[in-house]
């Protein structure tokens, strides 16, 4: 029912042009429904039509109240990660407006703090823990970032008033706790910080672009796989300097078909990836030389590779990236041959998901891709798969290239906590 | 550099220290010196902040050296004197503007709750690491860990519930040499082993030597620590890095649990490296057998040092490189083994 009203087949475009006329519920639902369907997929318009999302319900949500504000986003945010749990950019996007929301509510609490400390909270004896006020730098770093990364070895000695054992209580129970007076309304910030979110989803690959020059050199050989736009805008920004040859591997049952159809190509497809054909074009157009291969020649021809450079799905916390099937093999042949691997991907799609279960991350795809169902017989009597993902253990890569520069994968967990709230990481 | 005989203070801070860890067997190493530490101030009234620095220093100095394996306890007197000494340098009520007295007061008067917060911490890491044991899993664990103990039985806990997660053990207990110096007494490990057990967890005990033969069985290996060092490697029960190094060659997940407060800034290069003297390898002819057989008696009767006894039958230690584990489970998350290079140095610097 939802989204029938438009012509146009259901997407994010549809969505999105939906999006400012519907209910908000009736959105929230769209989007759920889009989701579960997989009309919406990919990691960036995943992404987008989360945060746009999020940008209606906080405009919708009639309320100054921090709490009742994270609580609604929790409440999308879950069914919206429930109904696709495995697209883990949906759970960041909605872990950075909690995060938003929080900062905001804070910065509000701790002017307000600042005020009345000195009358009602100063005891005479007792000793306040260390990072009280006066000091500003200290107060920033103690107030915001660092509760949001790990919390110090002191917390152990430190005074039991703050109680510094409790994540996630003072910053969501205090404000609750106090009188609200007449705190300002804090959604028109917290809208604008998600319009600077959607603004970086609409640059990060410009910004990682800007370091492909440091990694791409003259007449290399460069492997690639599938077709992202994140690394394809990389391999067009260095072409425009350099010269150097490309080796796309076809990555076969999931994103082949660009390749076969060959006349229809370049299909206008608005949505995030576009097909190995008009991937290739361009980098054509530049003077590069594109070898396409299929995914059983990686190994044979790793050995002639200099640098491997991946686009992904998604990152996790542990360094390890969950990217389209056949991204391990490729991986590994590098390993083998000692080849530098790295990996392009947008903050965005950095999870603090820990894997602790690989297997779960791995969605399971349309299996007649594998074997069409012209073969029936041998349907019937075999079992076909057709896992969209592969997961990547960190010490395959080498390097992450995101738009906040090159990290390598063990100071990923840095980032996380830069960028998602302790407290929001399983909310 | 050994201080001055304590015969000036009746107060003993090794004999506090060891008598702590005697007492309860749930406190650890560092929490022991910690509290050694903070007793010691309820005994000595210092009233300036060097003197009591310097008491520190020197009490700490000359509890590990008549501590055979001072790693583990270096970590809490470290954090406790620089706590005191950030807290000093920071303005506020209670930096050099403010009132010392305040802080002794506080360090003085919340002893039980430092204790306290270190027990909770193995509880929240019980949390962090729960989701580590899948449903059908296998663990493989060795030592006599506390935190690995209450990780495995939080998760048992859950048998029933909603969330029952259903595992099993392979328990690497330690061989005889243990049992040996003690008789009597049972391998470390085994009253977590019947813990699980009486939870319905179905437990098998191995010996060290089987640890490849059985890691096959094993999904994860999960480990306890002594200490963890700057660079992510961990200190501990001897056999865990070799452990280590048949899971990385099965590439089987190797995890290290430990709380945030047995952070030690120490650097070890290498197994060697460790600032502690442990005679695990120690070659010998047939005549030096004979000449210390020969020096034995001598020695026993003039010098029974609580030092020399400690060190024989104290566990000796092994040094896991920081690249064999895959993650570090503490009470401040899920780390790499780079993440505890930073936690350091934000206490440090």
């Amino acid at each position: 029912m939802p989204s029938t009203s438009l012509a146009l087949t259901p997407g994010l475009a549809s969505f999105l042009k939906s999006l400012k006329t519907n209910q908000i519920d009736t959105s929230i639902d769209n989007l759920i429904s889009l989701l579960k369907r997989r009309q919406i997929r990919h990691s960036r318009s995943c992404a987008t039509a989360t945060a746009y999302l999020l940008l209606r319900v906080i405009s919708a949500c009639r309320t100054t109240d921090a709490v009742k504000l994270i609580e609604r986003v929790q409440s999308v945010g879950r069914r919206l990660v429930a109904a696709q749990p495995r697209e883990m950019v949906v759970g960041n996007i909605v872990r950075r407006v909690l995060g938003l929301i929080r900062d905001e509510a804070e910065d509000d609490r701790e002017a307000d703090f600042n005020l009345s400390e000195a009358g009602s909270e100063s005891q005479p004896q007792t000793p306040r823990v260390p990072d009280d006020a006066s000091d500003v730098p200290s107060t920033r770093l103690d107030g915001s970032t660092a509760r949001t990364s790990l919390t110090s070895m002191f917390s152990l000695l430190s005074h039991p008033e703050p109680e510094p054992s409790l994540p996630g209580t003072p910053s969501s129970a205090s404000p609750s706790g106090r009188v609200p007076g007449p705190s300002k309304d804090i959604r028109a910030e917290v809208m604008e910080g998600i319009n600077e979110i959607i603004d970086e989803l609409g640059q990060v690959d410009d910004q990682i672009s800007a370091y492909a020059l440091d990694h791409i050199h003259s007449n290399e050989i460069i492997l690639t796989h599938t077709s992202s736009t994140t690394v394809q805008k990389f391999l067009l920004k260095a072409a425009a300097k350099r010269r150097f040859t490309v080796i796309i591997a076809e990555s076969f049952p999931n994103n082949h078909e660009a390749t076969h159809s060959t006349v229809s190509g370049a299909s206008a497809n608005d949505e995030e990836t576009l097909s190995t054909e008009s991937f290739q074009k361009p980098l054509i157009a530049m003077g590069i030389t594109v070898i396409l291969i299929p995914d059983s020649a990686v190994f044979a021809l790793m050995s002639r590779v200099n640098k491997v450079i991946l686009g992904t799905h998604s990152v996790l916390a542990n360094g390890g990236l969950v990217a389209a099937a056949g991204t391990r093999v490729i991986a590994r042949a590098a390993k083998v041959h000692q080849t530098p691997v790295v990996v392009v991907s947008g903050v965005y799609k950095l999870s603090p998901v820990y894997p602790f279960d690989f297997e779960s991350l791995i969605e399971y795809g349309d299996a007649s891709k594998v074997i069409g169902y012209e073969d029936g017989d041998l349907v019937d009597q075999i079992d076909v798969q057709n896992p969209l993902y592969d997961y990547v253990p960190a010490e395959l890569v080498d390097l992450y290239i995101t738009n906040l520069g090159g990290h390598a994968p063990s100071y990923l967990y840095r980032i996380v906590s830069d960028h998602y709230r302790k407290e929001d990481i399983h909310f | 550099m050994a201080p001055a005989p304590d015969s000036s203070k009746p107060f003993d801070i090794v004999a506090t220290y060891n008598e702590l860890l005697r007492s309860d067997p749930d406190l650890t190493m560092p929490i022991a010196a910690i509290e050694a530490l903070v007793l010691l101030l309820t005994h000595s009234p210092s009233s300036t902040i060097s003197e009591t620095l310097d008491l520190l220093n020197k009490s700490t100095e000359h509890l590990k050296n008549s501590i055979p394996n001072p790693i583990g306890l270096s970590a809490g007197t470290d954090l406790f004197q620089r706590y005191l000494i950030t807290t000093l340098q920071r303005p506020g009520q209670l930096g050099p503007a403010g009132d010392f007295n305040a802080i002794r007061a506080h360090l003085l008067s919340n002893g039980r709750l430092f204790i306290r917060r270190a027990k909770e911490s193995r509880d929240k890491i019980a949390a962090f690491g729960r989701g580590f044991v899948r449903d059908g899993s296998t663990v493989l664990t060795n030592g006599g860990s506390r935190v690995v103990a209450s990780l495995l039985q939080k998760a048992a806990d859950e048998k029933g519930g909603p969330s029952a997660v259903r595992f099993r053990v392979i328990y690497v207990l330690s061989s005889s040499k243990n049992v040996e110096s003690s008789p009597g007494a049972e391998p470390e490990g085994m009253e977590t082993v019947r813990a699980l057990r009486e939870k319905g967890v179905p437990v098998a005990t191995i010996p060290e030597s089987a640890v490849a033969y059985a890691l096959g069985k094993a999904d994860m290996v999960i480990v306890g620590a002594e200490g963890v060092v700057e660079n992510g490697g961990i200190v501990s029960r001897m056999g865990t890095y070799q452990i280590g190094l048949l899971a990385k060659a099965m590439s089987k997940p190797f995890y290290a649990v430990a709380e945030s407060h047995k952070f030690v800034r120490l650097y070890p290069l290498g197994q060697y490296d460790l600032p502690i003297e442990q005679r695990v390898i120690d070659f010998k002819t047939e005549e030096e057998i004979a000449d210390e057989a020969k020096q034995q008696p001598q020695e026993t009767t003039t010098e029974t040092t609580p030092k020399s006894v400690a060190r024989n039958s104290c566990q000796s230690v092994d040094f896991t490189p920081p690249h064999l584990i895959s993650a570090l489970i503490t009470d401040s998350g899920v780390l790499t083994p780079s993440a505890v290079s930073e936690e350091l140095i934000k206490i440090w610097f």
